[in-house]
């Protein structure tokens, strides 16, 4: 559906390094990294507000790279709405379909699926955040876009609001067939809408792949770190191991197992939720992979408890409540962190 | 008199603060309404009536009118485009050009006057517009709007620019996105949200018309029902004696500044949006 080919937009000293990207017809796409990775310049570059310096975009196999952004057949939706002030919700609304000289003006399905139709007499100034944001997305989707970009659209609400508005989002993606893309730089975000996603670092292109790829199996440093893992060390091996039998690592002062034969240095990345902590009495001496540490700080983090250890390396716990209730009702700060092997991802260098 | 405040006021400090800033308001409101009182006081009924009746002074009156309207939609006219340019587009030699813009805003209106006579007398292209091409600017009616054009044009223009400054280029961008042109995002969204500040310019630059007496002197003179407009008639009867006629006539240039600001204001901050 979308095809982006080694796309290259420079502005001042920032640059977008040949970006490709392919997004299916019909798929919810969310583009992550944080401020000032470039994401809204490769959105505008999709809609065409932005001229590409080289490469091309094709929209269903035909190249629009010099289209105007109003032939492009694509529903934009900016950071902060950007509603038109000097209009009323409904002239808002019916903006587009005047421009493009349409005599059918009728608003109340968009409307209705939305939710604004009590809304549309208002004048913008009143609404609350929430109801710009949908009086957006009514804009765009009443010129029945094939294509949905959204730019930030719910950084601006409150938690509740967001997730109500990201259910939204999604059903009205799902209910249309729309091909989104989605631009972000929460992680919640993506996991309650996107199919897929891509990580975007400095105007390069970091990772494609499923939101669970990129949890799992991130390709860089940056990518297992913006998926908010912790755990990254550096570690040799001291034992290549036999043909299809596992390796041996030197991690600080301790040793660990990991899959696979490898060699020389690695980086090895071990996600907080992975770990599992129990309290040092509990554990019986056996099984490989084990941290004894010491905890020193934990905080409740709404689904799961973060904890922090101290041992040979420090390390980052996610604990369900009833593992941490536990340790509390042991009274033990003294506690051994366990590795699966399969657990142990290792970065590619 | 109860005064409401935009933002809330609570506790002495406050007071004094907002008391402060409201002192200065009123020490220049009395001021200026003084200075008018002054002149009204000074006036005599004799002195009304010779400005009411005056054959040449009522024709001066709708010179200053009429031309300093013709100069402020011709100001506006290039206001326009000129500060949409200067605010949208980046190109060589962009701020000597807003410098350019800004020049008559700085330099003495006299040497406006000074300019275009020296320009129209004594340059092959001057002569050239004024003999052969029969536009003749020199000591004529004409020559006032151009005169006014010069001097107070660049209030519209700067005042334009600042207005489409103000406007945030993304919602330009939307309007394309949704189906508009270039123009028609201008037409539609731009123009519509810089209005105010167009407004204002377009009041600025009448004033500035309206008053104007300097460089018409020098350029198109004062001639009796000819050239002649109020600011011009004011020096002429007070530089002959009549004190309380050139007071008079002030005090009618003000009352039609006035009506005209106001007029202005009411019509612009009302006016709809048409789309």
């Amino acid at each position: 559906m979308i095809r982006a080919e080694e796309i290259t937009f420079s502005i001042g000293t920032f640059e977008l390094r040949r970006l490709s990207i392919d997004i299916a017809e019909g798929e919810y796409f969310i583009l992550l990294g944080p401020p000032g990775s470039g994401k809204t310049i490769f959105l505008e570059c999709l809609c065409g507000l932005k001229k590409i310096q080289s490469g091309r975009i094709r929209i269903d196999g035909r190249n629009v790279t010099n289209l105007e952004p109003r032939r492009r057949n694509i529903g934009y939706v900016p950071q902060d709405y950007a509603l038109f002030p000097h209009l009323s919700v409904e002239q808002n609304i019916t903006f587009g379909l005047h421009a493009h000289g349409y005599e059918e003006t009728n608003i109340t399905e968009t409307a209705d699926m939305l939710g604004i139709r009590h809304l549309l007499s208002r004048s913008i100034d009143g609404l609350s955040g929430g109801e710009k944001q949908r009086v957006a997305l009514a804009r765009a989707l009443v010129l029945k876009p094939k294509i949905l970009l959204l730019d930030e659209p719910v950084c601006a609400l409150d938690e509740v609001t967001r997730q109500q508005v990201c259910s939204q989002l999604s059903d009205i993606q799902r209910r249309l067939g729309l091909t989104t893309v989605h631009v972000s730089h929460n992680l919640e975000e993506a996991f309650s809408v996107a199919d897929r996603a891509a990580i975007l670092h400095q105007g390069f292109l970091q990772q494609v792949g499923t939101l669970d790829e990129l949890l799992r199996k991130p390709k860089s440093e940056f990518v297992a770190r913006f998926m908010r893992c912790e755990n990254i060390f550096c570690a040799e091996v001291t034992d290549r191991g036999a043909r299809d039998s596992d390796s041996r690592v030197k991690l600080a002062d301790i040793e660990l197992q990991i899959a696979g034969r490898q060699s020389g240095k690695l980086m090895l990345m071990i996600r907080p939720e992975d770990l599992l902590v129990r309290p040092g009495s509990a554990y019986n001496g056996i099984g490989e992979n084990v941290i004894h540490a010491a905890l020193v700080r934990s905080r409740d983090c709404g689904g799961y408890v973060r904890v922090e250890l101290d041992g040979p390396v420090k390390l980052v716990a996610h604990m369900t409540h009833a593992a941490f209730a536990e340790l509390q009702r042991m009274h033990q700060s003294d506690v051994v962190a366990e590795l699966d092997l399969k657990n142990i991802h290792i970065l590619p260098q | 008199m109860r005064i409401s405040a935009n933002i809330p006021v609570r506790g002495w400090r406050d007071r004094i603060f907002s008391a402060a800033a409201f002192f200065f308001v009123s020490v220049f409101i009395v001021f200026v309404l003084g200075l008018i009182l002054t002149d009204v006081f000074y006036v005599d009924k004799k002195a009304v009536v010779t400005v009411l009746t005056s054959r040449f002074i009522l024709h001066a009156l709708w010179m200053s009118i009429w031309t300093s309207f013709v100069t402020t939609f011709i100001a506006l006219l290039f206001a326009v485009p000129m500060g949409y340019a200067l605010s949208r587009f980046r190109f060589p030699g962009r701020i000597l050009a807003e410098a350019v813009v800004d020049l008559p805003i700085v330099f003495p209106p006299l040497v406006a006057g000074l300019t275009l006579l020296v320009f129209f007398s004594q340059t092959e292209v001057g002569r050239w517009i004024q003999d052969d091409l029969g536009l003749e600017f020199v000591f004529q009616p004409k020559g006032i709007v151009l005169c006014q054009f010069v001097a107070a044009a660049s209030f519209a223009i700067r005042s334009a620019k600042t207005a489409f400054d103000d406007v945030d280029k993304r919602y330009e961008n939307v309007a394309l996105t949704l189906g508009c042109t270039q123009w028609g995002s201008f037409r539609r969204v731009s123009l519509p949200l810089a209005r105010n500040g167009i407004i204002a310019g377009g009041i600025l630059t009448w004033a500035r018309a309206f008053g104007l007496f300097g460089p018409l002197m020098i350029f198109v003179g004062s001639f009796r029902g000819r050239t002649e407009v109020l600011s011009t008639t004011i020096f002429l009867e007070q530089s002959v004696g009549n004190l309380e006629v050139a007071l008079a006539i002030a005090l009618l240039l003000i009352l039609v500044a006035l009506i005209a600001v106001t007029a202005i204001r009411l019509v612009g901050g009302s006016a709809m949006v048409k789309l």
